[in-house]
């Protein structure tokens, strides 16, 4: 594929008073998986209705290499593949015929589809499913033919609407393993989550998304080199308990349902265990935890929110 | 392609979907004549063509919205128009879903009842255009309003109100003077009355009169079904 790169300037949606996206510019380059990190109702999925043509943006401009992709909704379906985060209306198909029918509706030739459809199958190891009707699949498989359907012949962006929902973790190995295949080949993914964790371990670089704007754009690395040298210190709250007063040493802090994350100093990591051990001891908190700061720390304090999977391994607990 | 993928999508229920249209058909013919000790030929007559009409309008206008609404609640919507396929494409590939689903209900229909109440129906070839005008105006007004109205629920209520005017209503399984004066006049701006006119014309002759205007009218509105359809399809908020 040419290099086209993808362009959002100052995208901004409303709907009445809200605004939906909110003066958003970013780019993406041909070969890069691109994250698309927020809570639910952040504009993610907003801002993807756009590129592909089902919404309009109130002001501002989405471009692909020479298109302009607002002014040109068609040619914006024909270049963007879309993965969207529902399941797949697939149930009264056969699993290989639904890939390679898709395909063909994407304007590939038969016999090319029905290579790579078949080279698919086998790559995110489905085949047993291959001749199974759609209805008869359980939702990870699903997924992974919706996947199969939207990648076999792939626009020059590939918009990955939380791909690895219900995929079991072997699975989703996998299904990384194609998605840096895509950007190999030259397209552009975009990928929209709010899995931090997944994302960290796929994305060359990520936006973060909250309330319509975007507040925070970077490589993994990048975003993270504002919390090194700093550990995350979770407190899992006993049910009904308030938030406790945190001592000075701690210099940020975020509360979402039980769990209460904050950030200590490497050199202040003594003082946190025993004030955790605390908390546990007068049955204020249930369990604790300690661990390296993650770019979940990072999506936390922008966010205020906790992506899925957040909890890592406690390694202390009320007895 | 477009029309192998929406034959796809139904092949589960595309069967039953083809049964109960030719049921229904058939069995509104059979069911209304329980009405009668003795139906008057001419009421038998309208009553026989009118089923095939119903059955003919209730796919587009009825079937038609439903299926879309249940794309919208099962969160596919956005996919089906994320495809690079041009929305006249798409259209067109319903259109002949629903051609498939409506034309055995009507034939059906059609012979249940003339066997019922021994009628002596004229085919003609007009039955080509005038069936082909009425499935397409009504698969485009009902693929226009279940497009455009954003919450599935009321697609659904809308086409729960249609069925009610469809049969009450509107002059098509029995003749328009039956209504009351005001009524008939409405009609004779609504697509239905026409509709029935020409289907009417098509499978008996002398029962009906004004076919060309009706022509006329069913045209006008089978364009500006198209026309809205494609505004609608296109449409982005």
């Amino acid at each position: 594929m040419d290099g086209w790169t993808f362009r959002a300037e100052e995208v901004t949606k409303a709907f009445g008073e809200t605004r939906a996206n909110d003066a958003i510019s970013l780019e993406v380059r041909p070969g890069e998986v691109y994250g698309l990190l927020g809570p639910n109702g952040a504009g993610k999925t907003t801002l993807v209705k756009q590129i592909i043509g089902l919404l309009k943006p109130t002001s501002g401009r989405l471009s692909l290499g020479p298109y302009d992709l607002v002014e040109d909704p068609d040619t914006a379906r024909q270049l963007c593949s879309y993965l969207p985060q529902a399941q797949m209306p697939i149930n009264s198909f056969k699993a290989e015929h639904v890939v390679r029918l898709t395909g063909m509706i994407r304007g590939g030739d038969s016999a090319t589809v029905e290579r790579r459809a078949g080279e698919m199958i086998e790559a995110l190891d489905i085949g047993e499913w291959r001749t199974t009707m759609g209805a008869k699949l359980s939702g990870g498989i699903k997924r992974l033919v919706g996947f199969a359907m939207v990648t076999v012949w792939p626009g020059r962006v590939v918009i990955l609407d939380e791909p690895t929902n219900d995929v079991d973790p072997r699975r989703r190995r996998l299904l990384w393993e194609q998605v840096r295949r895509l950007g190999d080949e030259g397209a552009s993914v975009f990928l929209v989550t709010h899995n931090v964790l997944e994302a960290e371990k796929s994305v060359d670089r990520l936006a973060i998304i909250n309330q319509g704007r975007l507040i925070a754009e970077g490589t993994p690395s990048s975003l993270k080199a504002g919390d090194r040298g700093r550990m995350r210190l979770q407190l899992m709250m006993a049910p009904g308990r308030p938030t406790p007063t945190m001592p000075g040493f701690i210099q940020h802090h975020t509360r979402v349902g039980n769990n209460v994350i904050a950030v200590v100093d490497e050199r202040d990591v003594a003082h946190a265990i025993g004030w955790a051990q605390e908390q546990v001891g007068l049955d204020e908190a249930e369990e604790y935890a300690l661990a390296a700061t993650t770019l979940e720390d990072v999506y936390i304090r922008l966010t205020g929110h906790l992506s899925e999977d957040v909890a890592p391994a406690p390694v202390g607990a009320a007895p | 392609m477009m029309t192998r993928w929406e034959f796809g999508s139904l092949r589960m229920l595309l069967p039953l979907i083809v049964a109960i249209q030719v049921v229904t058909g058939g069995g509104f013919a059979l069911g209304v004549g329980l009405l009668y000790a003795d139906m008057p030929m001419r009421s038998a007559l309208y009553l026989s063509t009118g089923v095939a009409v119903v059955t003919l309008i209730t796919v587009g206008l009825v079937l038609g919205p439903q299926l879309v609404a249940q794309h919208k609640l099962a969160g596919t919507y956005d996919f089906m128009w994320s495809l690079p396929v041009p929305r006249t494409t798409q259209a067109a590939a319903w259109v002949a879903v629903n051609s498939v689903i409506a034309l055995p209900g009507m034939a059906a229909a059609v012979l249940i009842a003339g066997l019922r109440f021994d009628l002596d129906l004229r085919l003609s070839w007009s039955i080509v255009p005038a069936v082909f005008l009425t499935i397409v105006g009504a698969t485009m007004i009902g693929y226009a309003f279940a497009h455009a109205l954003r919450k599935p629920m009321v697609t659904q209520l809308i086409t729960q109100l249609l069925i009610f005017v469809i049969l009450g209503f509107a002059p098509i399984n029995f003749p328009p003077e039956n209504l009351p004066g005001w009524l008939a006049d409405l009609n004779l701006f609504l697509p239905f009355h026409h509709m029935a006119n020409v289907i009417r014309a098509g499978l008996s002759e002398g029962l009906v009169s004004g076919v060309a205007t009706s022509y006329l009218v069913l045209g006008g509105y089978t364009v500006a079904s198209v026309a809205v359809a494609s505004r609608v399809l296109g449409r982005r908020d």
